[in-house]
This record gives structure tokens, sequence and C-alpha cells, in this order.
């Protein structure tokens, strides 16, 4: 997608496990491998999101790139920056490069502080008045009067909770913003002037995002690119208009059927594909393709070898058997 | 169910958790009730003995004068002592024991229950391990060791209550740091840079307070009630007068005169009520959920 040199961040074949209880003290360790092999880069000023179920290890992936659970393999870039070789003391000064949008507005708040001492926490140590300064320009950045800066945050709404989270956010200008489905708690009225309001600030101030979120219709209004994951791995990762114009991995197939549109006669020109069944456990993946037993178009070769993430000669990158080298989806 | 107020203004005042958990509490009139009296024991424990008397072993009078007799409010101990003196010195070495031992209990159960709740792993393990051979020891019996092994002086005395009753402010204490430590806040602190300790004492801690607060407000009292319990045995400091002493030391006589006992045990009565009360009234004001209501 991006080329390295431009790129703000570049994460290669990032692998993240959690150990599993052992069956005995002498029983081999077992892990869940809840990402695995996961390598992309965002340019400064675009978005990248990450889509996926539940449990497809998005929300791990994130997590990891900010270092606040370990990944045991693979490589995080933030520029000249290797964050997951630094140490202690450097990690606790280079926290303040990546910030988070968290999902839940009621629960990212620390109840005993007011709002401007919640928006003024990540910021380095400095002056009163300097600091005054820039909270009250956050809180006007986000749409929240001045004089709400005394409040707790129990009594904000929803939406206006999570304004208070993006302040945050953006009060060390951080290199990165990972938001973690930043309004998949709001109400759908609310959802879109968190989203415009991201957006507006991504234009005036040159915001860097990493939007992980389990919803096309919300991503297809953000992103520059998308990766889609599933059970740890990306299955298909590419620009945002190829991806909704022509999406080739059966997964993403499915995951577009599922956005749902008012016009009932526009579904993309194609039937909806609904999945059966869950995914696979992820503590005990299939040895083929991992979406193989949920794929229609699956076949033998499917199930034996993994598919790997191939570039396409459009530059879309697919992890699909069935997928040819000039873009054809198996399902047409 | 919620009334919903049409007439609150759009920016309500900036009122702090604090005040709001000080107007729960006065809704409720048995905790202001019991707040009231227990201001007062503490006030007669204050003043009482510069008032009114400053030697509670002094024999005043002759032995078990009834109350009211003789111009003794509360009447003369075995050995003509003053009860009413009694309870007042009493009051301060129960209070003092009482908060000095909830106090130390809070310290232990705070620091291991924190860290056990914060750090998890191996380090929970061996402290919740730690924790439960505490709980299993039978409370009475460990501290009349530690007494009978260090002495039955007021420090030996208060650090042996505070040594048995940690247990319960360890197991709260750990319970909501698991809890709190996962929610998104603790993690936004982290990803702005604070360290392990100002998580800990920062950031979870005050939002860990609310049960830990109720928990010592109640174990004041119980720790009253286990002075008591040690001095009735006469294995308290012979030195301090407290309520327990004065029934121990009267018990053989609980038959002729009843007075010199019960007195004393409507003192410790009353106030242990007193404080769950006031306890209890903490509890539900700093209960999130009932404060709905």
């Amino acid at each position: 997608m991006t080329s390295r040199e431009e790129a703000l961040l570049t994460v290669r074949d990032l692998r993240v496990r959690f150990p599993l209880k052992a069956a005995s003290l002498f029983a081999p360790k077992r892990y869940l491998y809840a990402v695995d092999g996961v390598s992309f880069s965002i340019a400064r000023g675009q978005t990248l999101a990450i889509v996926g179920e539940s449990g497809s290890g998005k929300t791990t992936t994130a997590l990891a790139v900010a270092r606040l659970i370990d990944a045991y393999a693979g490589s995080v870039n933030l520029q000249e920056l290797d964050v997951l070789g630094l140490d202690r003391e450097a990690l606790r000064a280079a926290r303040r490069r990546f910030q988070f949008i968290f999902q839940d507005p009621y629960s990212s708040l620390n109840p005993r502080l007011r709002a401007a001492d919640i928006v003024a926490e990540p910021l380095p140590p400095m002056a009163a008045d300097a600091r005054q300064r820039i909270v009250d320009d956050l809180f006007e950045a986000v749409g929240l009067r001045p004089e709400q800066q005394r409040l707790f945050p129990h009594q904000f709404s929803g939406g206006q909770r999570q304004r208070i989270g993006i302040a945050r956010a953006m009060a060390p200008q951080p290199d990165l913003i990972i938001c973690d489905e930043p309004v998949s708690a709001l109400d759908v009225a609310v959802q879109a002037q968190v989203l415009n309001l991201l957006r507006d600030l991504q234009s005036g101030r040159g915001l860097t995002y990493l939007f992980i979120s389990h919803d096309l219709g919300v991503v297809q209004h953000m992103c520059d690119q998308i990766a889609v994951m599933y059970l740890g791995k990306i299955v298909e990762y590419a620009d945002r208009l190829s991806l909704f114009q022509n999406p080739l991995h059966p997964y993403t197939r499915a995951l577009l059927s599922a956005v749902p549109r008012v016009d009932p006669t526009v579904r993309g020109g194609d039937r909806r594909l609904l999945l059966q069944g869950d995914p696979p456990d992820p503590a005990n993946p299939p040895r083929g393709c991992r979406f193989a037993a949920r794929c229609p178009v699956a076949e033998t070769r499917c199930h034996q070898e993994p598919p790997a993430l191939r570039t396409l000669r459009n530059k879309q990158q697919v992890a699909c058997h069935l997928v040819t080298e000039d873009a054809v989806s198996p399902l047409g | 169910m919620a009334e919903v107020k049409l007439d609150a203004p759009a920016v309500e005042a900036a009122s702090g958790p604090l005040r709001e958990v000080a107007r729960m509490f006065l809704k409720n009139h048995a905790a202001v009730g019991a707040l009231a009296v227990l201001l007062l024991i503490v006030a007669a424990a204050v003043i009482g003995p510069p008032l009114y008397s400053d030697d509670p072993y002094e024999m005043v009078w002759a032995p078990f004068s009834p109350p009211g007799a003789d111009g003794f409010l509360l009447g003369t101990d075995y050995l003509g002592r003053d009860i009413l003196a009694g309870l007042f010195y009493g009051a301060r070495v129960s209070l003092a024991i009482g908060l000095s031992a909830a106090l130390m209990s809070v310290g232990i159960g705070v620091t291991i229950g924190a860290s056990a709740g914060f750090y998890r792993g191996w380090v929970e393990e061996v402290l919740m391990r730690f924790t439960e051979f505490f709980q299993v020891l039978p409370t009475l019996l460990f501290s009349m060791v530690i007494v009978a092994l260090f002495g039955a002086s007021l420090q030996v005395v208060t650090i042996a209550i505070g040594v048995v009753s940690w247990t319960a402010v360890a197991r709260i204490t750990r319970a909501e740091f698991l809890r709190i430590r996962e929610l998104e806040y603790v993690m936004a602190s982290r990803a702005s840079g604070a360290g392990n300790l100002k998580l800990i004492t920062a950031v979870i801690l005050p939002n860990a307070l609310p049960p830990i607060i109720v928990q010592a407000a109640l174990m004041v009292g119980s720790a009253i009630l286990f002075e008591a319990g040690l001095s009735f045995l006469g294995l308290s400091d012979p030195n301090v007068m407290s309520w327990g002493q004065i029934i121990g030391s009267n018990r053989p006589y609980i038959l002729d005169a009843s007075f010199t006992v019960t007195i004393p045990g409507m003192a410790i009565f009353v106030t242990v009520l007193a404080i769950s009360l006031v306890g209890d009234g903490l509890n539900d004001a700093l209960n999130p959920k009932l404060r709905q209501r």
C-alpha cells in the first residue's frame, strides 16, 4: 500500500499469543494465537481501518501496536522508533506518541476526575496556564463548552463523554491515534456526529488514525485503507474504493452483506452472502485456510494448505487460493 | 424509578462525588442519628476526664453504691471506684484502640490486596495464600497468643487486633482492583505514560475506596468489641481503664451488683451499634447502585 518511506507506522509480522491453562503441570505449554502474523502500514494523515468480527484479533493488534500488551514476535516501527524494542523508561516516554479512543465511553473516563483533568492527563508536566490553554483549545475543538470542564464524567451523555475521550487522545499531539470501536457503544445519531468530528479533526490537524471496527458501514466513511481480519490473520488488505467496489475474499463479501442498506434494490450488485456457524476455536485453528469451514466456495486445497497474503496485479492484497491474479473473486 | 427532573438546569453545578455522598448520607436518618451519638461519645472521651475526674482508679466511695445514690450518677464498682469516671477514660481507650487497629488492618489489607489484584500471577497466588492462612487462624486465640508472648500493653493489643482482622480488607481490595484494572480509563492512564505505582495509588485506589471505607468503619466497631473481649479475659493492659476491663473486673459480682457490668456493656453496645449504623449509611451513600433510587 503505502511505500516504506512515507509510512508513519509500519507493522511487520506481528504476533501475539496468550498462554492457555495447561491440562497438567507437565503438559506442554499451549498458546492461543490471537494475532498471527499481521503486517500493515499507515501514512501520516491517513486512516487504516481494521475490521473483523469479535475474536478476530483486531483489538489485540491495536493494543500490541501501542505495547499495552506484549507481542512475542514481529516489529512495530513508528517512524524511526522501534516500539517493541524499547525498554521500560523509553517506553513510558514514547507512550504519549500513541493515544487511544476507547469503545465504552462509560468506563474510559476516570469517574473521580473532572473533565478538564481527564483531558490534561496525557500532557507532560507543564505550567498551569499553558496546560489550561491546551485544555481550552481541545474543548473547543471537540465541541464542548468551556464551563463543562469542571464537570465530572457522570454529568455527561455518552456522546459528550466520547468527545472528552477524543480530546484526551489529542492532548499530547500523538503521532497515531488508535480508535478502538469508538462509536459502537453510541446511538446511531450520535455515531454520525462523532465520526464527523473525527474526520474534521483529521483534516484540520493532520491526525493519523488506526481505526478498529466490526462495522464496514462505519468504516466506509472514515478510512483510506482497510485490512479485514479473520481469526488473527489479515485476509484482505486494500484501499477503500477497491475493497468496496471489488471485494475479493469471500469473508469480505460476507461482511459487506451484513451492512444494512437503505435501498433494498441496491446490494452491491450481488446476492447476500450469509455465513453459517461460528469461527473456529482460535486455540485450535484449522490446518488450511482458517475460513474454509464457513466458506461457500472452499475446495479441498483450502482445507489443506493455508493461503498466504499475496499482492495482486492491481495492488490489492488477499489471502485466498481461489482469487485470480487479475482480482477476480471466486464468487464472481 | 428514577425521577426525571424536567426543570434541572442545563449545566448542573459541578457537584463532586464527595458532595453527592454527603447528600446521600444525610438522607439516611438512622445513620445521621448514629453519627450524632458517635460524636457525643467522642466528645465525652475528649472532655470527660479533665472535666469530671482525673483518676478513674481512685476509690472515692463505698463499693457497690447503686447508680444515682450518694451523688455518683452511675454508681461505684467493687472497689468503690466511680463507674462514670471509668467510662470516660474507657471511651478514650476503646476509641483509640478501635481506630488504630482499624487503621492498621486497612494499611496491611490494602497493601496486600492492591498488590495481589494489580500484579496478578504469582504475586497474587502467594499473597492470597498468605491471606487465607490468616483467615483460617482462630482470631481470638491467635491474638491471645500474641498478647501472651509480647505482654499486655496497649500497643501489643492494638497490633494483635490489627494483625488478625486485615484479611477482609485484603479480599475486598483485591476484588475491587481486579474489577477496576480492566476498565478502560486505567488503560488510558497507562497509555498516557503512568507507571504502575501511579496506577495503583492515584488511579485505581481512589476508585476502589468506597467499600474499603465501609469495611474500615465496621472494623472500628469490631476492634472495640475485640478489645473488650480481650480485657474481659484479663489480657489487656491492667494499668489502662477500658470498658472491657471494667466488665471483666466486676464479673464476680454480676449477680449482686449487675449495674457494674451492664453499664459499661451498654456503652460498648451503643458505640458499636452507632459505628455500624454510620458504616451502613456510608455504604448506602457510596454505593452507586443505591444512589440511583
